[in-house]
């Protein structure tokens, strides 16, 4: 689905490609997510990782893209880093390279770790936030920086979702975009790429509920929600409309 | 061979088999020999397998261990009895152990007094032993079981739990070796679920390791078939089934009860009146009785009991409640208080019906349905302390179906027709617990394994490659080599066919996960603005709520605004009546066998009534003396009083006047109807099969009929039929109800079901019950205890995920297992469907104009709890008038 003429938000999957960047940017993949629950005593199969590279791979087949940006949390322990984690981190380093594309990280709040690795794995790795063309990618936790620069803010964080009821009642959890404003430009919440994390029910909560400080200025009401399922991507209508449903 | 032992041995015969002294202890504490006790003695003597059923106050325990005690004796006087375990006595309940050891403890005094007494100090010389008891559970404290592991006690009394976890005791386990007795008491509460499922395995690891094939003696009140009981206690030695005797003098009581209806009419009774009639009812009970127990299915309704009562006649500290919710000491409390005879009046929801020895009895008052014959049976028979005693009892209804359910069910009970029931079979999780265990103490081949597993009777038919299949994921083999460390409970080697315990952690993984109860979650409700705790609801419950929903909590409604995690916050609600049924869990289910022959009952009473009234009635309502003498007749065997007479005719008159029609249990009816002020299309099916056959039978119509119509369907299940119903206006003619049955009949019923169960709440939760149960998610691990909300994260993911290893893993091929056969029952419903094939169950399709007496129930009660009933029968008033209205009875209501 596209949202303008350079922004496109790729069916059936939580992530986005910009067109003038040639880029694909997901968020919040939490790489060593089944490891770091392993560990808690949660033994579930690992199928993240495996996940991610697919829909990756078919994005690029079908966008063409040659760089990934992912706007944080690309990992799921905060400060430590699991055997697990580095193992998945080398093998999606690994994909990248195989495919020949630039891979671009914002750092999360998850992701305190990830400067020790930087020179190793010569990664290209932004603080809170970067600014490229126009587009400022944050993953918030924190709110942007304002800037005449930017026309359109892309983040994570959040991990977006909303419920719908069907005609027997029954509720269906949807991962969605979150498509708005925040100090007059473009907002775009992508969903979290993890496979098990199935979001907040954005149409559920009260707003102060939530968890980035984005939506202490952005009204997250008057966003669009689009949500991804069953295969495609289709826009849901306002979040304020589908707290009324 | 499984054998029902026919006449009881002699009392000369009986005494002559025991021990000298244990035999004029016996005689000189009691009169006679009870009548399970004119079997047991020479079976067990003789050692024999003895599956005992008998009610309470009949000596069973006696019945069970006189002949061990006389046994040990012997071997104490011989000077060989020896400091290790001869006899295990199992029991579910931890109450019943301490009793178990207070009891026997006296017998064992007392007959070696009498030996001290008659050899005076020669007992040294000749090494006569005192015969040792001593219990073993969760709570034993560490310095007694370390002396249980210093000088073993003969008789050793556990847990299955507790039993489960000595298995693994390499030390201890070497004093079960030779032990000769097993006794597993209250059998009813182990043979149908995986709690007993767990013990059977326990029992066949015990006779492995003990090197002997010990005596089993189960002990039970009311167990149908008895010998599905016999198999599931003696199990197979390789290929044959052992032989058990079975002693049934479960009927050696007699029970008389009478079910009452608190008012002539139960439907324009206002709710007060109902309730003040109800409660002056059971004061009476009380105020006739010395001590009196009260029934009411459900905690809540336990609760509102006991403060009425309180509230109305000014009782005190001499009526308690008992029931799950209350801690374990004031359970305890009651108990104590019940046996020394300072109570006038317990109230219970389910938890005093087995167990320990409550003391005397004299009445027993249950409240609504008990929803099974054999719990009928159980509950009554907890009334009359010696089996020689009638057992007395009142079942109060309070609707009219729970008139009919309740008549049909006492009338069994007289005649002896119980449901049956049924063990889980090739449960993967319990297995799985039980792998590690095994391989906690040794290395196994796999094929000694397999045997020593089948020899259970829960697992006999085991297919193999199930059982490599949950080998393999207990080793680990779902990930790749580098996880197994930390995924992996067992090595498997599949060259050499063995297997064996992984690392040092495992045996602390397994002793602290251990057990077959899953972990329940209690939602908090709180006020949003205030975040004051109001209370809460059931995890199932949330699952259901919509924003905006108004439900009843604690008498008073709420509107749910959202929820977080386990937490649900709300806000007062304006509303006058909740949007959203009560949902209760705990509610019992109507059996198969009781729903069988109330439709039997439907169709006979029905033929009667159906003579009786071919025009109205006059006059609204229906006195005694307009009962016409036929049906009068047809009622006289019933143990039912003159209200719940009339009640019950007026009742089926209603229903032949309005719908022409009563349906039965060969013949479903199916009424498309309207409900008051509303588009809604509603179809009411009539089937009369018990509750877990509706559960399965209206998801497969619902699917059906959402396919045909490309609709959404909604479903409400209840005891006597359910209710599909949809927004979308849609015509509801013959030719689609025969599509439906068309449908129903040509279509892979298992398939159609699993796609219809795959999402639903229900499988979220089983499948969580049962990844715990196999160790897949550990709810203590390396100290770190994980909460049942955080069990709960993503569970649905988590299943997707492990359907994308393998559709058949273990875990998802389990849940699907526990919840067609065990939450529903997917073979009967597979017969009933071949029935209908065949015709010889028909259906009916009816239009009606407004709901037909028999669906009111139906419609207006969805799931809820007896006792709170006053906006339900507003609802029921409604209905009821415009049935009235239709077959012209004028002046309906006051």
């Amino acid at each position: 689905m596209r949202l303008n003429d350079d922004v496109e938000l790729i069916d059936g999957m939580p992530a986005a490609f910009i067109r003038s960047l040639n880029s694909i940017v997901i968020s919040d993949p939490h790489l060593g997510y089944e490891g770091v629950m392993a560990k808690r005593g949660m033994l579930i199969p690992k199928v993240n990782l495996k996940h991610l590279l697919e829909m990756l791979d078919a994005c690029i087949r079908k966008t063409g893209a040659d760089r990934l940006i992912i706007d944080g949390d690309i990992k799921n322990e905060f400060s430590t880093v699991e055997t697990e984690e580095l193992n998945e981190l080398i093998d999606l380093l690994r994909f990248v390279k195989e495919k020949g594309i630039r891979l671009t990280i914002v750092k999360g709040n998850h992701d305190n770790f990830v400067e020790r690795y930087k020179e190793p794995f010569k990664l290209e790795i932004h603080g809170q936030e970067f600014a490229e063309n126009g587009y400022l990618f944050f993953h918030g936790e924190a709110l942007p920086a304002k800037s005449s620069k930017t026309k359109f803010m892309i983040m994570g964080h959040e991990h977006p979702s909303i419920a719908v009821f069907n005609k027997a009642g029954k509720k269906e959890k949807l991962r969605c975009f979150l498509y708005g404003s925040l100090y007059g430009k473009k907002l775009l919440v992508i969903p979290a790429s993890n496979y098990f994390a199935s979001g907040t029910e954005i149409n559920l909560y009260p707003k102060e509920e939530l968890l980035s400080p984005v939506f202490k200025k952005a009204n997250v009401d008057s966003m669009q929600a689009i949500a991804i399922g069953y295969g495609s991507t289709i826009n849901f209508g306002s979040i304020s409309s589908l707290r009324a449903l | 061979m499984i054998i029902k032992v026919g006449t009881p041995f002699s009392n000369e015969e009986s005494l002559a088999a025991l021990n000298p002294y244990a035999r004029s202890w016996f005689l000189r504490n009691f009169k006679e020999l009870t009548p399970p006790q004119k079997y047991s003695f020479k079976l067990i003597t003789e050692k024999k397998n003895t599956l005992i059923a008998a009610p309470t106050g009949s000596g069973k325990t006696m019945s069970a261990f006189l002949s061990v005690i006389s046994r040990l004796f012997n071997l104490s006087l011989e000077g060989s009895l020896e400091d290790r375990v001869y006899c295990i006595y199992i029991s579910p309940l931890k109450a019943l152990n301490n009793d178990i050891h207070r009891n026997l403890a006296r017998p064992l005094d007392e007959i070696y007094n009498e030996i001290l007494e008659k050899k005076g100090v020669s007992i040294v010389k000749e090494n006569i032993k005192k015969v040792t008891i001593a219990v073993r559970t969760g709570d034993t404290p560490q310095k007694e079981r370390r002396a249980q592991l210093e000088h073993p006690p003969n008789i050793f009394v556990t847990t299955p739990e507790s039993l489960a976890i000595i298995l693994n005791s390499e030390k201890f386990v070497e004093k079960f070796k030779g032990v000769e007795y097993v006794i597993v008491d209250e059998l009813h509460e182990l043979a149908n679920n995986k709690r007993g499922v767990h013990l059977s395995l326990s029992l066949e690891r015990l006779a492995w390791a003990s090197d002997f094939d010990f005596t089993r003696i189960g002990l039970g009140a009311t167990l149908y078939p008895m010998e599905e009981a016999a198999r599931f206690l003696v199990g197979y030695s390789g290929e044959t089934e052992r032989d058990c005797n079975i002693v049934d003098a479960s009927w050696s009581k007699e029970i008389d009860v009478k079910v009452i209806s608190p008012v002539k009419d139960l439907i324009y009774t206002s709710g007060e009146e109902v309730e003040v009639q109800m409660y002056d009812e059971i004061n009476r009970i009380i105020k006739s009785s010395k001590t009196a127990l009260i029934f009411t299915n459900t905690r809540s309704g336990t609760e509102r009991v006991v403060f009425n009562l309180k509230k109305r006649f000014g009782y005190g500290e001499d009526i308690a409640a008992h029931h799950g919710s209350l801690s374990r000491e004031s359970r305890l409390e009651v108990e104590e208080l019940l046996k020394k005879g300072s109570l006038r009046c317990a109230v219970s929801s389910t938890s005093l019906e087995l167990g320990i020895d409550i003391g005397s009895i004299d009445n027993v008052i249950q409240i609504g349905s008990s929803k099974s014959v054999t719990r009928a049976v159980q509950r009554f028979g907890r009334a009359g302390h010696s089996f020689r005693e009638v057992a007395r009892g009142e079942d109060i209804v309070l609707t009219r179906d729970d008139l009919v359910e309740c008549t049909v069910m006492m009338k069994s009970a007289k005649e002896k027709i119980l449901d049956s029931f049924n063990t889980p079979k090739n449960a993967l999780d319990v297995l799985a617990q039980h792998i590690v265990g095994m391989s906690l103490s040794s290395k196994w081949k796999i094929d000694d394994a397999f045997g020593l597993i089948r020899n259970a009777y829960p697992y006999h038919n085991l297919d193999k490659k199930d059982f490599i299949s949950l080998v393999n994921y207990l080793a680990g083999s779902y990930v790749g080599l580098e996880s197994r460390r930390v995924y992996g409970k067992i090595w498997y080697d599949e060259a050499e066919k063995t297997f064996g315990k992984r690392g040092r952690f495992i045996k602390v993984i397994y002793m602290l996960n251990l057990g077959t109860i899953p972990d329940e979650v209690a939602v908090n409700v709180i006020m949003t603005k205030t975040k004051k705790w109001i209370g809460s609801i059931e995890e199932e419950f949330l699952t259901r709520l919509k924003p905006g929903d108004i439900f009843t909590l604690g008498g008073r409604l709420y509107k749910f605004e959202y929820a977080r995690g386990m937490k649900c916050y709300v806000s007062d609600a304006a509303a006058a009546a909740p949007t959203i049924p009560p949902w209760f869990s705990e509610q019992l289910p109507l059996s198969y066998e009781l729903a069988v022959e109330i439709g039997k009952f439907r169709k006979r009473f029905g033929d009667v009534v159906s003579k009786c009234v071919k025009k109205p009635l006059g006059k609204g309502r229906v006195y005694l003396e307009d009962i016409p003498e036929k049906a009068f007749d047809f009622l006289k065997d019933f143990p039912i009083d003159e209200k719940a007479k009339v009640a019950l005719f007026g009742y089926f008159a209603e229903q032949i006047l309005f719908a022409k029609t009563i349906p039965n249990n060969e013949m479903i009816l199916i009424e498309s109807t309207k409900e008051d002020n509303s588009n809604k299309t509603t179809i009411v099916f009539h089937s009369l099969f018990g509750r877990r056959v509706n559960d399965a039978l209206s998801r497969l119509f619902a699917m059906i009929m959402g396919e045909i119509m490309d609709i959404d369907v909604a479903i409400m299940v209840n005891d006597n039929g359910f209710v599909l119903s949809t927004d979308d206006e849609i015509e509801v003619d013959k030719n689609l109800i025969k599509d439906l049955f068309s449908d129903l009949v040509s279509m892979d019923v298992e398939a159609m079901l699993k796609r219809n169960i795959r999402k639903t709440e229900l499988m979220k939760r089983r499948f969580r019950h049962v990844a715990a149960r196999s160790f897949m998610i550990l709810r203590n691990y390396k100290g770190y205890k994980m909460t049942v909300g955080r069990q709960q994260v993503n569970s649905q993911l988590i299943l997707k995920a492990a359907e994308e290893i393998d559709k058949d893993f273990p875990i998802i091929k389990e849940t699907y297992r526990e919840i067609f056969e065990d939450v529903m029952d997917l073979n009967r419903v597979r017969n009933i469907i071949e029935e209908i094939k065949k015709s010889k169950i028909k259906y009916k399709f009816i239009k009606t104009p407004s709901p037909s007496p028999f669906s009111h129930n139906i419609i207006a009660f969805g799931h809820a709890d007896v006792v709170l009933m006053k906006e339900r029968q507003e609802y029921l008033k409604v209905l009821h008038k415009l049935v009235l209205e239709r077959i012209g009875v004028r002046n309906a209501a006051k």
